[in-house]
């Protein structure tokens, strides 16, 4: 086991197209930490070169105590699960697992014991006679991992290793591959655009984009308090909801102005938020989460809206509201709901132009609203953001 | 009862007039094969009396009259002759032409396209125009009349067909193959060996059915590098049957049926794999 650095690491292809930028990250030993993003963010890029199978352009890379920047893929002493488990279709699942221990040339007596070890903890132990193609993409995805295991590397990389299951089973195996590395105590690097597989396993996830690290921290930290707009909107399902208003100072406090209403920001609030001081009488971008509006103002500050429609979901109830505010549409929450749907992208669009703002609120699956109702939305203050309209950058301390 | 499905009769006269013109062209193809066992079981007094008709009793002497061979040598001695060359040949360009290949698909620069390009114009450039340099040379060097000769022209005539199929292969076959296995720890040679070479079954079908049906039945090259010797591959020794005045075509025919028999043995063998290698492709 060892800790893995990033130090100033970039990634520059022949043609000058730059994929990763000083990227600056210290994985400690037995860390389970994930690569977030969406497409093209860099992420896969960064995990090859930990893996060797990119050159670096700049920086250096270290696992453990050893710069492994010159240092060859199978010299390194990390395993690593591919996306489509690049599984050697003419091998059995026996050989498969066997192949990096033949690869060393390991005593056959040991190859044996370690390849039945290894199946026994992944409940392979029936289909090593196999061949892979015999096998349903769970087990594969299981024949994988304990290729991976079999030598008991120093480091894991997985490059979105549950990408090709479907849904149910991808809940199942999560949970499977975060039991295995928690018992096997193996540092893990772990790549996904899904951010729900990123809050869920990783110890510690790093949000990438445009080949720029965001924000790195633990998964309740990032969510709680993003860096920036494209981090806030790209974590969470729903999203982030953003709207812009005018920070204002009045008589007896701060207020956030909107068309035609006024949303008071509590002391307490904009003490925790100093930075918020130089945005008086300035238009920022409002950031709150589904969960943090509610029906009813229950004696906080609240805005009124109208209920656009409202989805039951068994255990919650999503509804949508359009408040009388201008969109925030920038390239960042752009791209985090281009990452979501296409459709996404053109309902902000829609919006850009256009007075009012659709924010989607977490309600109790019993609320009844209809469609066209007026409602006072309460907002749950504390947990308010602020972004800085040009930058993106959180308004904080 | 009301409301049961129907179960119609889908073999209607529509399906059995379709099998029947499939079957009908079938017949066609099998129309060669008819007349080359016809005329190799008939005696000499047949031939041209009665040249479609199955000869009573059929004359299993002509393939022993054929294997004793005219003249020189016997036709045992081509039929070793053909599959030694043949052989070794296909093998030999199945290591080189896959290796070459790996290469050229693997490693893309100037030089590796350049030699791509010249592959290429090895397929497009008729063989037969290099014929007289590639006699002096190969005369040159000892090679002309013997098996190592002829193993060393048919490797260097074929090699541009086995790399372009090997490379456009290559080029298909995803590497995270060979990612994985060098993330394993496995060098070039134990991933080109063990992983890569596996995976490119199929192609190495085509290759060694490609080549090696048309080393094996190659007259022109053969006359001119082994004529005369005891090297002689088939066609060359059954050529010797056809005469300036007389032509036993009984056993010319019963020859070739000779000739025929080890490759139609290979297909019966193999034709499953084969055609599991055509169809397959990679499948994890």
């Amino acid at each position: 086991m060892a800790s893995i650095t990033l130090a100033n690491v970039g990634k520059v292809y022949k043609g000058g197209n730059r994929a990763v930028t000083d990227l600056n990250l210290d994985i400690a030993d037995g860390e389970f930490m994930v690569f977030v993003g969406p497409s093209g963010c860099g992420k896969t890029t960064a995990l090859r070169m930990v893996a060797g199978l990119e050159d670096i352009s700049e920086g250096t890379i270290s696992i453990g105590e050893r710069v492994v920047n010159e240092i060859d893929p199978g010299k390194r002493d990390i395993a690593m699960v591919f996306q489509n488990y690049a599984l050697y279709p003419h091998l059995s699942i026996f050989e498969n697992i066997a192949f990096p221990l033949r690869a060393r040339r390991v005593p056959r007596a040991e190859v044996r014991e370690k390849v039945e070890r290894t199946a026994r903890l992944l409940g392979l132990s029936e289909f090593l006679p196999r061949k892979p193609r015999t096998l349903s993409g769970g087990q594969r995805q299981r024949v994988a991992m304990g290729r991976a295991i079999v030598r008991e590397p120093q480091a894991f990389l997985m490059d979105e290793p549950l990408s090709n299951l479907d849904a149910k089973l991808r809940v199942q195996m999560r949970s499977e591959i975060s039991r295995l590395q928690e018992e096997l105590g193996i540092t893990t690097i772990y790549v996904t655009h899904d951010q729900v597989e990123a809050m869920t396993m990783g110890s510690r996830i790093a949000v990438m984009r445009k080949g720029v690290l965001q924000q790195q921290g633990h998964p309740q930290e990032v969510y709680e308090r993003p860096a920036n707009m494209f981090v806030a909107a790209f974590i969470g399902s729903p999203g982030m909801n953003f709207f812009r208003a005018r920070y204002a100072c009045v008589d007896d406090g701060h207020v956030l102005q909107l068309p035609g209403q006024s949303v008071r920001v509590p002391e307490d609030v904009v003490r925790q938020r100093p930075g918020l001081a130089a945005y008086r009488d300035r238009d920022l971008a409002v950031g709150v989460r589904p969960e943090h509006l509610t029906l009813g103002s229950g004696g906080g500050p609240a805005i009124s809206a109208s209920v656009v429609r409202s989805e039951m979901l068994g255990a919650e109830r999503l509804v949508h509201v359009e408040l009388p505010a201008s969109a925030v549409v920038t390239d960042e929450v752009v791209e985090a709901a281009a990452d979501v749907d296409a459709t996404a992208v053109t309902a902000l669009e829609e919006e850009s132009g256009q007075r009012h703002v659709t924010l989607i609120l977490r309600a109790d699956p019993a609320a009844r609203v209809e469609g066209g109702e007026r409602v006072e939305v309460g907002v749950v203050a504390p947990r308010l953001h602020f972004f800085d309209l040009e930058t993106g950058a959180a308004i904080g301390a | 009862m009301a409301g049961e499905p129907t179960v119609r009769n889908r073999y209607t006269w529509r399906t059995f007039s379709r099998e029947l013109i499939v079957l009908l062209i079938a017949a066609v193809f099998c129309l060669p094969l008819y007349l080359l066992l016809v005329v190799a079981l008939k005696p000499s007094n047949q031939l041209f009396t009665q040249p479609l008709q199955i000869p009573v009793p059929p004359r299993f002497g002509n393939f022993a009259d054929a294997w004793a061979g005219s003249g020189d040598g016997s036709l045992g001695t081509a039929v070793i002759s053909s599959i030694v060359i043949t052989v070794i040949s296909v093998a030999l360009l199945i290591v080189f032409g896959s290796l070459c290949a790996y290469v050229l698909a693997r490693r893309p620069g100037r030089l590796s396209n350049t030699l791509y390009i010249l592959f290429l114009l090895g397929i497009i450039i008729p063989f037969q125009l290099s014929v007289i340099p590639l006699y002096v040379g190969l005369r040159a060097l000892g090679l002309v009349g013997n098996y190592a000769g002829m193993i060393v022209l048919w490797v260097g005539v074929m090699m541009p067909l086995a790399v372009f199929l090997y490379t456009g292969f290559v080029r298909q076959l995803p590497r995270d193959y060979e990612e994985a296995a060098r993330m394993d720890g496995a060098g070039t040679l134990r991933t080109f060996l063990r992983v890569v070479f596996p995976l490119l079954r199929p192609v190495t079908g085509t290759v060694a059915i490609l080549t090696g049906m048309f080393i094996w039945n190659d007259f022109f090259a053969s006359l001119i590098f082994l004529g005369g010797t005891d090297y002689e591959t088939l066609p060359v020794a059954i050529y010797s049957f056809v005469g300036e005045y007389v032509t036993q075509w009984n056993l010319v025919f019963a020859a070739v049926v000779i000739a025929l028999a080890p490759l139609v043995a290979f297909f019966i063998v193999a034709q499953r794999q084969m055609i599991r290698g055509f169809a397959g492709g990679i499948r994890g």
